[in-house]
């Protein structure tokens, strides 16, 4: 079949501006680069952000009952967490502030009395090991095993002795590792065996919290909302507790949303002008196309051809774009912060669904630009344009 | 000769606040085969009267007949399709798209009606051949002299069959030998095919060459002429030249 009238007009039209054509594709194909560019940024460090939640920390925790300091009925609290579904490990532990003091060194701690195997299931302290074995402290009771940065700031060596004291009660205990959990707590963490946390607490046999990690972490919420509802336990799941960074990165992902949003308006609104003057300067063009026999819907459909041929190579321009940004980042890494954890490196995560979108962008773009300066063209009286100058 | 196209008392009055009657009362037909001139002063109406025969403008009363069906109010995509298929469009500055060769530009007409494009190159190669252009074919406007292009306008206008082609000024802006080159081709096209040739024209000599002289002034039709053997002759007394 011969293409239509509409599409070798288009076609031509712009084969005969191509430096026009150029700047109004280089102002989508930048600003479809700089949103695409902009969202793997955002999807890869909200991916990091979260596995930060969920893979280094509890996927849920269950606090002591209301009104109460301590979990005293541990064992039982296991037992009926691990008759949940999905439930891969669980991890009493007591944690207790001390200060921790190594010559004339002294620095708050966050002590962390644990059952090492159990701690291992759920949060994979060995791997994250500097020095020395975890497992160690199964073996050795007046042993700890500190956060590097805590170590560093005391001024601590692995296999040297730490006293740690709370009120009037202080205790001497060999470092018989380093660990580098990759997050804020390193420079507070103090890893024990529980029985000896709890001798330094004087309280019993009591745990301050049950961790528990998941198949799923999603099924966090309602495995949290279960407990809550079977015992008076406060269980929390990964979301409670990370409710502020959640909404923080929601409302940022809203605010980014408009201000992508504002930026696709700016590309089409050059476009529009682009098409404006393209009208403009055929309006005789359009009266000598009405006279041969061209309808309103023929015009129209010119221009908006014209303007949605333009959105392919404003598509493949955006995507080289964001494809050389995230090379660039590569080669050239940038750190950025995250609060309450570990820096990350500034990576561009282009997903399929990106690159949809980077195909969607122009599409939509140069389709919404090209409609209003189509319909004038349409609307034109064919008598003033055959006389427009 | 059947009736191609009847005006009926037509009235085009412009204005907003002040008005300007731009036709007063025309009333005329036109027969099949036909090749007559409009002829008046610069602001007589001509060219009003030309954009109601060619359907690009409706009036403000009275009626337009073609072919014995009433076009006066017919809607924006029927005139496009009547304009497409029963009327050829000649302007004075050719018009023709600068951006397409010869060939294309002849083909325009015949892709807007639906053709094929084998279709439409073969009937453009053909109607470029009669108007002496065969071997300019794939040049563009601006290769081609002021008179090469009024011949590629004609063939354009000629692309679909139509019934009346409408010629405004078409000599106006080329010299004497390429406006008589135009007047030999138009003749030609006349007498081969009974193609009809409306010309407005303020120039005289091309509107004395033609059969039928219609003059109008200040909107109205105030002399018709008819060459009878070598002669105009008409009903009443009238002065053509201003």
């Amino acid at each position: 079949m011969s293409p239509m009238f509409e599409w070798i007009l288009a076609k031509r039209h712009l084969m005969s501006n191509p430096r026009g054509v150029l700047f109004t594709v280089a102002s989508v194909a930048l600003a479809v680069g700089f949103i695409v560019v902009t969202m793997g940024i955002m999807e890869s460090n909200n991916e990091i952000m979260l596995s930060r939640m969920v893979e280094e920390n509890p996927h849920l925790i269950v606090n002591p009952k209301e009104e109460e300091k301590f979990i005293h009925l541990h064992r039982t609290l296991d037992l009926l967490i691990w008759s949940y579904p999905g439930v891969i490990s669980v991890s009493p532990r007591l944690q207790v502030q001390a200060a921790a003091k190594y010559k004339d060194n002294v620095k708050g701690v966050q002590i962390l009395g644990v059952y090492p195997e159990d701690e291992e299931g759920m949060m994979g302290v060995r791997e994250k090991m500097v020095r020395g074995d975890f497992y160690d402290l199964l073996f050795k009771k007046h042993a700890v095993v500190v956060g590097t940065k805590l170590a560093e700031d005391l001024e601590l060596n692995f296999g040297e002795k730490i006293r740690l004291s709370r009120r009037n009660e202080s205790m001497d205990l060999e470092v018989i590792g380093l660990v580098e959990m990759g997050t804020g707590s390193d420079s507070t963490l103090v890893y024990m065996p529980l029985e000896t946390a709890q001798e330094f607490l004087r309280e019993g046999d009591i745990v301050s919290q049950v961790g528990v990690k998941l198949g799923d972490y999603n099924a966090a919420s309602d495995v949290a909302a279960a407990l809550r509802s079977a015992t008076a336990y406060d269980a929390r799941s990964w979301q409670d507790q990370n409710q502020d960074l959640l909404n923080m990165m929601e409302s940022r992902d809203l605010t980014n949303t408009v201000f992508f949003i504002l930026i696709l308006a700016i590309a089409g609104l050059g476009v529009a002008n682009t098409m404006i003057m393209i009208v403009t300067r055929r309006t005789k063009e359009i009266g000598i196309l009405a006279a041969m026999g061209a309808s309103r819907r023929s015009i129209m459909k010119i221009f908006v051809i014209e303007s949605m041929l333009q959105a392919p190579l404003a598509a493949i321009l955006g995507i080289g774009l964001a494809f050389s940004v995230s090379k660039l980042l590569l080669m050239y890494p940038v750190a950025i912060p995250a609060p309450g954890m570990a820096e990350n490196q500034l990576v561009v995560t282009l997903t399929p669904e990106l690159l949809a979108y980077a195909m969607i962008f122009p599409v939509a773009v140069n389709f919404l630009a090209g409609i209003y300066p189509a319909y004038k063209a349409a609307r034109l009286d064919p008598v003033e344009a055959i006389d427009s100058e | 000769m059947s009736k191609l196209i009847e005006l009926r008392d037509l009235r085009k009055v412009y204005g907003d606040g002040v008005e300007v009657i731009a036709l007063n009362g025309v009333t005329f037909t036109i027969d099949e085969g036909e090749f007559l001139s409009i002829v008046g002063p610069s602001g007589s109406g001509k060219s009003t009267l030309l954009n109601m025969l060619g359907l690009l403008d409706s009036p403000t009363s009275g009626s337009i007949i073609l072919r014995g069906v009433d076009v006066t109010t017919a809607s924006h995509s029927e005139r496009a399709r009547l304009r497409n298929k029963e009327l050829g469009f000649v302007f004075q500055y050719h018009h023709l798209l600068p951006e397409f060769s010869a060939l294309e530009n002849v083909m325009m007409p015949l892709l807007i009606a639906g053709k094929r494009d084998k279709a439409a190159r073969e009937r453009a190669r053909q109607l470029l051949e009669e108007v002496g252009l065969g071997d300019r074919m794939d040049h563009r406007p601006t290769e081609l002299s002021g008179g090469q292009n009024q011949r590629v306008a004609i063939a354009r206008a000629l692309a679909n069959h139509p019934a009346i082609v409408i010629g405004d000024e078409l000599t106006g802006n080329l010299d004497t030998k390429s406006s008589e080159m135009i007047y030999e081709t138009l003749r030609e096209l006349n007498r081969s095919m009974d193609q009809t040739f409306i010309l407005v024209t303020h120039d005289m000599d091309m509107a004395e060459k033609t059969d039928r002289i219609l003059r109008i002034v200040d909107g109205k039709l105030v002399c018709e002429m008819r060459r009878v053997g070598g002669e105009f002759t008409s009903k009443d007394i009238c002065q053509m030249r201003e």
